[in-house]
């Protein structure tokens, strides 16, 4: 390994996001350059790796040992870098980062402000291996903490893991070791494991990054737990957009079949256990587990009452562990570091690291993973770098469309599990969607209550038309048409909805309704009594015009109109046609300084 | 229906597909997966011999079939646009790319040009909300587009007569 | 195990719901998706109650929740009847067609809002017909569609191929939505029609042709046993005449 070390290594990213960005062509032209190669003998050289986390700038190159991090690199400069900074170790600088607060640029994306805080745990190994490679992740402890739970008894596992505090990641933060050992109790077989990498929440992508970043330690959580409950078989539900997704767990499970990790007798040990993938048919209701678990069966996914919990009574009524990817994610690394260490990091309440997917209205988008109890102002601020542009932070979205919608002032929230459920938001999965001043707090919320309409799964009548109802009322303020008594019907019907409702989908239905009536009131008075939206997004309330004073004529707006309704000589005030304009937004936009406004 | 009827050589496609899984009702879904890829949508014909194959009624395939959004009834066009409309793509304006798609192709989402050329249907989270606002065209990822950019998109897939404007 | 309902204490037994329970008592909890054939739903929610243990409470669906030792419930605190109130509300609002949902919309003393009515819908979506049609045919109607969207109805909403139009689901259903029209010997139920047969003893229709043939289907019979031939009523006649031969 010695030699090897000092010998260059290319990492591309070909998470989602770079692959949209053109990754796989950046990839490929590295393969097809290799030929020419002396420095890189061999493709395992070359890794097409997961998510890099700044999703914003990709695709990433990253050339170790020198840890050089190029960022939206195109196929055409894999020449450039080749010839330059492989053969000659030059860099080549219009490449490198700029740093958005100190505008310099970059060569080691390890320390700019966007990683500094971060701490990755979940994300341990996403970005630094080859996906398909099992041979990366051994050489990265891979299957270490198996071999290490396999020589525990089960009863020790379970202690371990409870002792960690580690709580589901997917949204209810319930205790997964608790989790662990009622299933572990029960008597009756077979029992099944289940992982729920079912990600449905708008604006979240980090277990999709787990998932098609490094695959096996998803496999080997689930494999931990089931030799601690006495499971034979395991589900992974993969949401139906994830294809690369499906593809890494195919190649992983295919892998760990040939090396003895899944299959009859695994290690030695006497421990049967195999995992099937089971592709989701596109309903966000599915990651509400026993809706998923009614889907793996067959069923429409409607979920049922939670009074016999999945782990008595789960998959075909029997035992069943569910948990989502990230917490599996981290039960590898409990067992290799311990639990004491894994608890070190954290809240009281909340043990150890969180993923967010940090996206929005904020400079840098991409994954961010920080410990439990970070502020939220250091989230946004320090590692996203505030909003872009000359705009205004309004607030700041997490938990998915049943979250919540959290001002300004309570910016240095520490976010945990309780601290965020106690602002009227939660958790969720780890989605966070910064909003501007461009933000309309009151479509926000109808743009949730659409959204949850539809993937409601009609079944139980408070979320079903409570959601209706909801959602009827905010379509009509959003239009003009809302009067004062609206805000107390939403009110009303939303306390019901959170206590009525059978699932967790449909009891934090309203959250996104009586977080922005609690926190942007104004908002919606300002829609209801003045007819007015401020952010200019609600089309029946606005009104556009272009401030002759702040214009200067660039005429990038007019350009940008689908509907040619902005005029104006070069270099002079230009001026929105009304009676043309369909409000789309575009030029505000596309305004660099702020020249365009709402009436 | 008669244009849901399958012409031969299409049923035995189907006997193919349906018969690489076992006549158990958890595989439903996958068959409707490996359905629905090949035939671009899921003909009646299909989900009636899913429900043969499962031993399980026909109303609840259908069921299913109309319950899971990655499924559809009506055949999709040549080219099918998925526009996301995930938070962050809302917020930075799917509606645009939406309003854009509408003037040049005529067709909402849901919808499939009378040609079957194109087909529009809008999606939750694609999971590229770095990239936001995104459109995915037969899979693949269009990021960050204005309206200038739907209208590249489009004539990219539909040649010069779908880009230009009436 | 004992558990207190409103202050009574009841013996109980392991794997019942707390709706059984209260119901085998006398004590009354209101319902709308619940049937004894079927079993508890757990959908319309308009059965929550207050299950206090251990000091901590909840509000639960009784017809879904299993007793367990020493459990109180309270059928009907300002919470619950808040719960069913707005439930009341928002299914007339959905259904104010039927004369069920506007008696019910009285009953709760829902008061008045702007919220839009569909003047010609009467279902309320509690899928008791599904429920019936899986039990007492075969699968006919199932629902369709999710979250808002949601309905019940046949495939594509054509005839159904398996229909037996026996009528189970009109039967059954709270607000009377399911069409049935019977004319001329013919019944006509989900789009399609369906022959009825008369009763051997009194003319009286009774069933559906296609029922029969599902029946003898079921139970591999060749010919008409007597309970294919005549009414429910009748055939208590008929039997009672034969036992009057045997003793006679």
């Amino acid at each position: 390994m010695g030699k090897k070390s000092k010998k260059k290594q290319v990492l591309v990213c070909c998470g989602t996001g770079c692959i949209a960005n053109g990754g796989l062509d950046v990839y490929q032209a590295f393969k097809n350059n290799l030929g020419e190669l002396f420095e890189l003998a061999s493709s395992d050289d070359i890794k097409a790796t997961g998510c890099h986390g700044l999703c914003s700038s990709g695709p990433f190159v990253r050339i170790l040992p020198d840890d050089i991090t190029y960022c939206q690199v195109k196929a055409s400069d894999v020449e450039e870098i080749i010839e330059k900074s492989i053969k000659n170790n030059e860099l080549i600088k219009r490449l490198l980062y700029r740093d958005p607060q100190s505008k310099k640029r970059v060569q080691n994306l390890e320390k700019v402000a966007f990683n500094s805080m971060q701490l990755k745990k979940a994300l341990r190994n996403v970005g630094l291996i080859n996906p398909e490679s099992l041979q990366d992740y051994l050489d990265r402890q891979g299957y270490q903490a198996l071999r290490k739970a396999l020589k525990m008894k089960p009863e020790a596992v379970v202690k371990e893991i409870i002792d960690a505090g580690l709580r589901g990641r997917g949204g209810g933060g319930f205790p997964t070791g608790l989790k662990w050992k009622a299933c572990q109790a029960t008597t009756s077989t077979p029992k099944y494991i289940v992982c729920n990498g079912d990600e449905g929440d708008p604006g979240a992508f980090m277990d999709e990054s787990i998932m098609e970043g490094d695959p096996h330690t998803i496999l080997e959580g689930m494999l931990i737990c089931a030799y601690t409950v006495g499971a034979s078989k395991g589900f992974i539900y993969v949401r139906d957009e994830y294809a690369g997704s499906v593809t890494a767990l195919t190649k992983a499970i295919s892998d760990a079949r040939k090396n003895d990790f899944l299959g009859e007798d695994i290690l030695g040990s006497g421990l049967n256990f195999d995992i099937e993938i089971v592709r989701g048919g596109g309903a966000f209701v599915c990651g509400e587990e026993t809706a998923l678990l009614a889907s793996i069966e067959g069923n429409v996914g409607e979920p049922w009452d939670k009074y016999v919990f999945p782990t008595e009574k789960g998959l075909w009524g029997q035992p069943t562990v569910i948990n989502n990817v990230e917490t599996w994610s981290n039960v590898p690394l409990i067992l290799l570091e311990g639990a004491k260490k894994f608890a070190s990091t954290g809240t009281a309440g909340s043990k150890g690291t969180k993923v967010f997917s940090l996206v929005g209205k904020v400079v840098n988008t991409g994954l961010v993973e920080v410990p439990m109890g970070t502020s939220l102002r250091d989230i946004i601020f320090t590692i996203g770098g505030g909003v872009p542009g000359k705009r205004k932070f309004k607030a700041v979205q997490t938990g998915g469309p049943s979250g919540g919608c959290i001002p300004e002032s309570l910016l240095d929230l520490k976010v945990d599990f309780d601290s965020l459920n106690e602002a009227g938001s939660m958790m969720g999965s780890g989605g966070m969607i910064v909003m501007d001043d461009r933000t309309c707090m009151v479509e926000v919320a109808r743009y949730y209550l659409q959204f949850l309409a539809g993937e409601s799964c009609g079944k139980c009548v408070p979320c079903r038309e409570g959601i209706r109802s909801m959602l009827e009322i905010l379509e009509r303020i959003c239009n003009g048409q809302g009067c004062l008594e609206d805000l107390d019907l939403l009110e009303d019907i939303g306390e019901s909805v959170r206590t009525a409702a059978l699932c967790a989908l449909g009891r934090t239905a309203p959250n996104p309704v009586l977080s922005t009536i609690k926190y942007f009131r104004d908002e919606y008075l300002e829609h209801i009594v003045d007819h007015r939206c401020p952010a200019g997004v609600c089309k029946e309330l606005s009104e556009f015009y272009i401030d002759a004073e702040l214009c200067n004529g660039c005429g990038l707006c007019s350009r940008n109109c689908p509907v040619d309704a902005i005029q104006g000589e070069k270099k002079q005030p230009h001026v929105i046609d009304n009676s043309k304009c369909i409000k789309c937004g575009e030029c505000i936009n596309e305004c660099q300084f702020l020249a365009v406004k709402v009436r | 229906m008669e244009t849901d009827a399958l012409i031969t050589n299409e049923s035995e496609e189907l006997d193919a597909i349906i018969n690489k899984y076992p006549g158990e009702k958890r595989y439903i879904m996958a068959i409707m997966h490996d359905l629905s890829r090949h035939f671009n949508y899921l003909p009646r014909p299909a989900l009636e011999a899913t429900a043969r194959h499962a031993g399980v009624p026909f109303s609840q395939v259908y069921s299913m079939a109309t319950f899971y959004k990655a499924f559809s009834l009506v055949p999709r066009g040549k080219v099918h646009f998925k526009v996301c409309d995930g938070t962050t793509c809302h917020i930075k304006g799917s509606q645009i790319i939406i309003d854009e798609i509408y003037s040049r192709l005529n067709i909402k989402p849901g919808e499939t040009t009378a040609d079957l050329q194109f087909s529009l249907e809008t999606v939750n989270c694609i999971g590229a909300c770095a990239l936001a606002p995104a459109l995915l065209a037969n899979g693949k990822v269009h990021p960050r587009l204005n309206a200038a950019g739907v209208r590249q998109v489009i004539a990219e897939y539909g040649g010069p007569e779908y880009g230009k404007k009436e | 195990m004992k558990i207190l309902i409103d202050g009574i204490e009841i013996e109980a037994q392991f794997g019942e719901t707390i709706l059984e329970v209260a119901r085998r008592t006398g004590i009354h909890i209101p319902t709308l998706c619940y049937h004894e054939a079927f079993g508890g739903q757990g959908s319309c929610r308009f059965c929550m109650v207050e299950v206090t243990k251990n000091g901590s409470s909840r509000i639960v669906a009784s017809c879904t929740y299993p007793v367990n030792d020493g459990i109180e419930v309270k059928t009907s605190t300002p919470q619950i009847d808040k719960i069913r109130r707005n439930i009341a509300m928002l299914l007339y609002k959905r259904a104010p067609n039927s004369l069920f949902m506007q008696t019910l919309y009285k009953e709760h003393l829902c008061t008045e809002n702007n919220l839009v009515e569909d003047p010609h819908e009467k279902c309320i979506l509690c899928r008791l017909c599904v429920n019936a049609c899986a039990t007492m045919g075969a699968s006919a109607i199932s629902t369709v569609m999710r979250g808002t969207d949601k309905r019940v109805a046949t495939p594509y909403d054509d005839a159904s191929a398996v229909c037996i139009g026996c009528a189970a689901c009109a039967e059954v259903c709270p607000t009377g939505c399911i069409e049935v029209q019977e004319d001329n010997n013919i019944r006509r139920i989900w789009n399609q029609d369906f022959t009825l047969v008369a009763c051997e003893e009194c003319g009286k229709n009774f069933a559906t042709r296609e029922q029969l043939a599902y029946i003898m289907d079921k139970s591999k019979q060749d010919a008409p046993a007597t309970e294919l031939r005549f009414c429910e009523n009748c055939r208590r006649k008929v039997l009672a005449r034969k036992l009057e031969t045997f003793n006679g």
